[in-house]
């Protein structure tokens, strides 16, 4: 597995303010963007779409970008927040006029969430809300802390310390269910 | 990264953080061929913004206000300035000319305001023309120059020096009410002002029909005279009377009553030919008894109409001979008006106009933020209604997806 959960060392040591070229962030980020989008999507195929379009914006918005202001990472999060927000009001409008059952149970044969995971857990995850696998995504996944997942979930960090509980809670009692 | 958060989880998350999921390879080429980029740029921080931009905004104002003052400050002040306050600019002094004063005309209008000598000061030079002569009603307002003098005891020559007067028209019957106010150097100035314009007056063939006098040790101190003259020496009376200090202002109304004296002697001739022919109507004997009763309400009607008539004709005419004249004597701006501009120079009016400039300019913004202030938040709150219904969107829409 590669580290992209952990902060990368040629960003951590950089000052705030100080510029990176957007290739650089890319290759540190990418991975992480990417599995975030899975998790948030439940969609493998949706989620490289919203990748790329995630970067694509950031590609655009690069010279606006802020180091001051956080994270490339959590920047880039906020964006796919955005991007994939987009992507499920789509898709609720797609599926009000399509049956996607095919596609769900397309899904459910190959894990989704990460190569390696056991289906009991792959199948709970995708019991989860997309909020809540989203905050699982952050917090655990990337690794973000409370601050900058709050910031790109767009609530207060003491709501994202609950949903985070919750959702581990959820997870949890999901897990066990599949089991049983 | 708070631990307690995931207590009680650590098999889970262990888990979770086991799975492998990286981004396919076609993906990695798909956003590397974005390029790789140029360099962040890195944006200013908002308190540097602030740091930055305010200064540089108030040294803009400040150098607006400072060029303002420059080239304003080098051109004549007499012509500069007659639109900005005629009364203080009125006796700003002429080039070349030691205590004289140059005059301008009111309401921002200027003139000749050549000045030869301290002892010939020019005259009145505002556009209002005088035009009362000839029509029922006329006013002049202008403010006229006078000599700088220490005292109101300098040479008569002085009091007579304003050249071109105002003029009163002497062919028809007109009344005139001029308004004059003198400044005077100081409270035994003043004293001596009144009672030299009381006994001016005097001179002339008029009166003082009210003085009031106020003055304290500390204090301003005024004059108020109101003075009636003969017609036909008002000019006169004028002139020697705005001589006593620096003229500040005067105005002069004129309002011809030669019609309406001519329309009450006409009509006193009628009334005078009914009254005859009511008398010989009484005395011809031929009238019957309510005739008689009739004839003689009419002539005692007639008999008392002439009488008002006559008596409203007689104070026409008195008040065609003789000119009311409001006198006020001041000592009170007498050395911001007169001083001031003295001791000014260029550098003071330099420094003068611009504190005037960036007076406007804080006025300015204050106008603009009291406009903008309640868009700005209306616009906040409109943003923040809108940003709060989206979010509670989106919240439902990740919760039950």
């Amino acid at each position: 597995m590669k580290p992209v959960n952990a902060m990368p060392a040629a960003f951590a040591a950089s000052r705030p303010g100080r510029a990176q070229p957007f290739a650089d962030v890319v290759a540190e980020n990418l991975d992480a963007v990417y599995r975030y989008l899975v998790y948030l999507t439940g969609d493998r195929v949706a989620a490289e779409d919203l990748a790329a379009e995630t970067f694509e914006k950031a590609y655009r918005g690069w010279r606006r970008f802020d180091p001051q202001r956080g994270a490339p990472r959590t920047w880039l999060c906020r964006i796919a927040h955005s991007v994939a927000v987009d992507w499920f009001r789509a898709e609720a409008r797609r599926q009000r006029r399509e049956d996607n059952y095919m596609r769900d149970a397309a899904m459910l044969e190959e894990s989704v969430f990460g190569d390696g995971f056991s289906p009991d857990l792959d199948q709970a995850l995708h019991r989860l809300t997309p909020a809540e696998r989203e905050v699982v995504a952050l917090r655990v996944l990337l690794e973000l802390d409370g601050p900058s997942a709050a910031r790109v979930l767009g609530i207060s960090q003491t709501a994202c310390s609950t949903r985070l509980s919750r959702a581990l809670q959820r997870l949890e009692e999901e897990v066990g269910d599949v089991r049983r | 990264m708070s631990a307690g958060e995931f207590e009680g989880h650590e098999s889970l998350i262990a888990q979770l953080r086991a799975g492998t999921l990286d981004a396919p390879d076609h993906l990695s080429r798909r956003v590397l061929a974005l390029g790789p980029g140029k360099r962040a740029r890195v944006p200013m921080s908002r308190r540097r913004k602030v740091f930055i931009l305010v200064p540089v905004a108030a040294t803009l104002a400040v150098a607006a206000a400072v060029i303002n003052g420059a080239v304003n400050s080098g051109t004549n002040p007499k012509a500069s300035g007659a639109a900005v306050d005629s009364r203080a600019v009125g006796h700003q002094p002429a080039q070349g000319a030691v205590g004289a004063l140059g005059p301008t005309g009111a309401m921002g209008a200027t003139g000749e305001t050549g000045v030869t000598g301290a002892t010939r000061p020019t005259g009145p030079t505002g556009s209002a023309a005088l035009t009362g002569a000839h029509g029922p009603t006329s006013a002049y307002n202008g403010t006229q120059a006078a000599p700088l003098r220490s005292g109101v005891h300098s040479d008569k020559k002085a009091l007579f020096g304003t050249a071109d007067s105002l003029t009163i028209a002497t062919d028809r019957l007109v009344h005139a009410v001029a308004t004059l106010e003198v400044a005077v150097p100081s409270h035994r100035a003043l004293t001596r002002a009144t009672n030299n314009a009381t006994e001016i007056v005097t001179q002339l063939g008029g009166y003082a029909q009210h003085v009031q006098y106020d003055a304290s040790r500390t204090g301003p101190g005024n004059a108020f005279l109101d003075i009636r003259v003969p017609v036909g020496k008002a000019e006169t009376a004028i002139r020697m009377l705005g001589g006593l200090g620096t003229l500040l202002s005067q105005s002069l109304t004129t309002k011809d009553l030669q019609q309406k004296s001519t329309k009450q002697t006409s009509q006193i001739g009628q009334l005078q030919r009914a009254i005859r022919i009511y008398e010989q109507a009484l005395q011809s004997g031929t009238l019957s008894g309510s005739q008689r009763v009739d004839v003689q309400i009419r002539l005692a009607e007639a008999q008392h109409e002439l009488a008002a008539t006559h008596k409203a004709h007689g104070r026409t005419l008195a008040s065609g001979r003789t000119a009311e004249i409001k006198l006020t004597l001041t000592s009170r701006n007498h050395h911001a008006v007169v001083a001031g501009p003295h001791k000014r120079g260029r550098l003071g009016r330099l420094l003068h106009n611009a504190a005037g400039f960036l007076a406007l300019e804080a006025i300015v913004v204050l106008y603009i933020l009291i406009v903008a202030v309640p868009i700005v938040l209306l616009g906040a709150l409109l943003w923040w209604f809108t940003s709060g219904r989206r979010r509670r969107d989106e919240r439902r829409l990740l919760a039950s997806a």
